[in-house]
């Protein structure tokens, strides 16, 4: 399991970052930082430059697929994850192509979304692939 | 029994009103159509004519008719064969056509309706009962389409619903498998056992919920197939392998027999056949005993590719067999170890396959349980 300083979610609806900060606080108690839209989000990941970012893919104002663009614009090695609804496939290829590290889906219970979150750090004890999400 | 009118959903006690509905008549006597014509634009119809066969289906297209009036004798092809072609090319959206026959002979009559004819009038003309069908006939394909609208309403709702409703159960599933989780806070023997019923219930809504969005999916005919070559025995060895969870619960064995024939990667939606594959041995496992042995073999035969799950559940009892493929059919049978069913999932099964142009089917077997399969074209 590969231990997290600091972690950055962008999510517009507050109960998903609840849990998305308690799975990655087992990952080594990173600091979690919590921003509710893609401006904000931007912002801090400049100021903060966190190990793992998760990104909603849906979210009002500025979308997920953009708010992605503009963090790997800023570094071209952000570790991001999308956090998606609904895996639509042409979504995930989008980001995977505008460099995601991977997607989980918001209704994958946490052990997987560790193994896909240690997947997509490079953890090669990891049992699942970045895209193994279902 | 009877319904009273008030009791009828509002959208149907309206009847739309039929003024400047269109409808074009085809006679190649001038004198038949100016009769037509007299008796229907005094009801506030719009009318357009046609003297033959090949110039109705011209005047179709510029026209666009709520209902066609057609001669059977015409110059040329005939009404019946004029028919079939208006519902070869616009299918189901074919305006209902009305013959018109000199003699209402029941050969006649009979070779009208299997043209796709929806009713035939009598030479000559009955004003009084001529306007009573057509009226009839247009009142019935305009509460059609209202029905096909409020259906596709229907479908967007349930999927809009379905879609909201996902992310906060999730949560609230996720969040509750924390609370009982120790390193959090040590709970009651009491409080661990609300949290976890909170939990199994919000994963049991949580299928259903899913479900549901599958079925508004497919019913709005928005199933999209993203086919890619797939090595299927990798699929079903997964989905077994997933299976072996909840089925070592049941002390339930899953055996996967090496498939017969040679193995070949057929162009599929792993996606959507890995739903069925973990569907099918999934519901092998709630319906059989504990301590059951539950057979998958995968076998390639004759340009196509069969998938089998024999359980060794009560198998499907004759009068319930309509049931088993079709929304929300659930049969007497229940999970053996407490396991939900939304009555969904087959239903489910059934669309992803046909989707792929294969089949899925169900039979008993002879001495215990019953067998499950889908079958799939190689080139599909």
């Amino acid at each position: 399991m590969i231990s997290l300083k600091k972690v950055l979610l962008i999510d517009d609806e507050a109960h998903i970052r609840k849990f998305l900060s308690l799975v990655v606080r087992s990952m080594g108690g990173p600091a979690v930082i919590e921003v509710s839209n893609g401006d904000d989000g931007i912002d801090r990941y400049r100021e903060e430059r966190p190990d793992l970012v998760l990104l909603d893919v849906n979210m009002p104002g500025m979308d997920g697929i953009d708010t992605l663009k503009a963090i790997i614009a800023i570094d071209p090695n952000a570790t991001v994850v999308m956090v998606t609804s609904l895996a639509n496939r042409q979504t995930i290829e989008q980001a995977i192509e505008a460099g995601a590290a991977g997607y989980i889906r918001k209704d994958t219970t946490r052990d997987e979304i560790l193994s896909i979150l240690n997947a997509c750090l490079g953890d090669d004890s990891a049992s699942s692939a970045p895209t193994d999400a279902s | 029994m009877l319904v009273q009118f008030n009791q009828l959903p509002v959208s149907m006690r309206n009847l739309p009103s039929l003024d400047q509905r269109r409808i074009l008549v085809v006679d190649d006597d001038r004198m038949n159509i100016r009769i037509l014509q007299s008796i229907l634009q005094k009801e506030g119809f719009v009318i357009a004519s046609a003297d033959s066969g090949e110039s109705a289906l011209k005047e179709y297209e510029t026209f666009d008719p709520d209902l066609v009036l057609l001669d059977v004798v015409l110059p040329g092809i005939d009404g019946f064969e004029t028919c079939r072609r208006l519902r070869a090319t616009h299918g189901e959206t074919t305006a209902p056509v009305i013959f018109i026959t000199a003699k209402a002979e029941s050969d006649d009559v009979v070779a009208g309706l299997t043209a796709g004819g929806i009713d035939y009038l009598p030479k000559p003309f009955r004003p009084k009962e001529a306007l009573a069908r057509i009226r009839i006939h247009l009142q019935n394909r305009l509460l059609l389409e209202q029905l096909a609208k409020a259906n596709s309403d229907k479908n967007k709702f349930l999927g809009m619903a379905a879609h909201d409703l996902r992310n906060p159960l999730a949560s609230i599933r996720g969040l509750a498998e924390f609370l009982a989780d120790p390193d959090i806070g040590p709970l009651n023997a009491e409080q661990l056992d609300l949290v976890q019923t909170i939990q199994s219930a919000s994963q049991s809504m949580l299928r259903l919920v899913n479900e549901l969005l599958d079925i508004s999916v497919i019913e709005s005919g928005e199933l999209q197939l993203t086919k890619a070559p797939t090595n299927i025995v990798r699929l079903v060895e997964k989905s077994v392998r997933l299976a072996r969870i909840d089925a070592s619960k049941k002390l339930t064995t899953i055996i996967l027999a090496p498939g017969a024939g040679d193995t070949e990667s057929i162009n599929i939606d792993a996606d959507k056949i890995t739903q069925v594959t973990d569907n099918l041995i999934s519901n092998a496992v709630k319906y059989s005993p504990l301590g059951a042995m539950i057979h998958v073999v995968v076998v390639f035969k004759n340009q196509t590719c069969r998938v089998c799950v024999r359980d060794e559940g009560p198998g499907i009892p004759e009068n319930e067999r309509s049931l088993l493929f079709k929304d929300y059919g659930r049969l007497s049978a229940k999970p053996t170890g407490g396991e939900k069913s939304t009555g969904l999932g087959l239903a489910i099964c059934r669309k992803i396959v046909e989707s792929h142009h294969g089949e899925i089917c169900a039979q008993n077997l002879p001495d215990l349980g019953a067998e499950f399969s889908f079958t799939l074209p190689l080139e599909a």
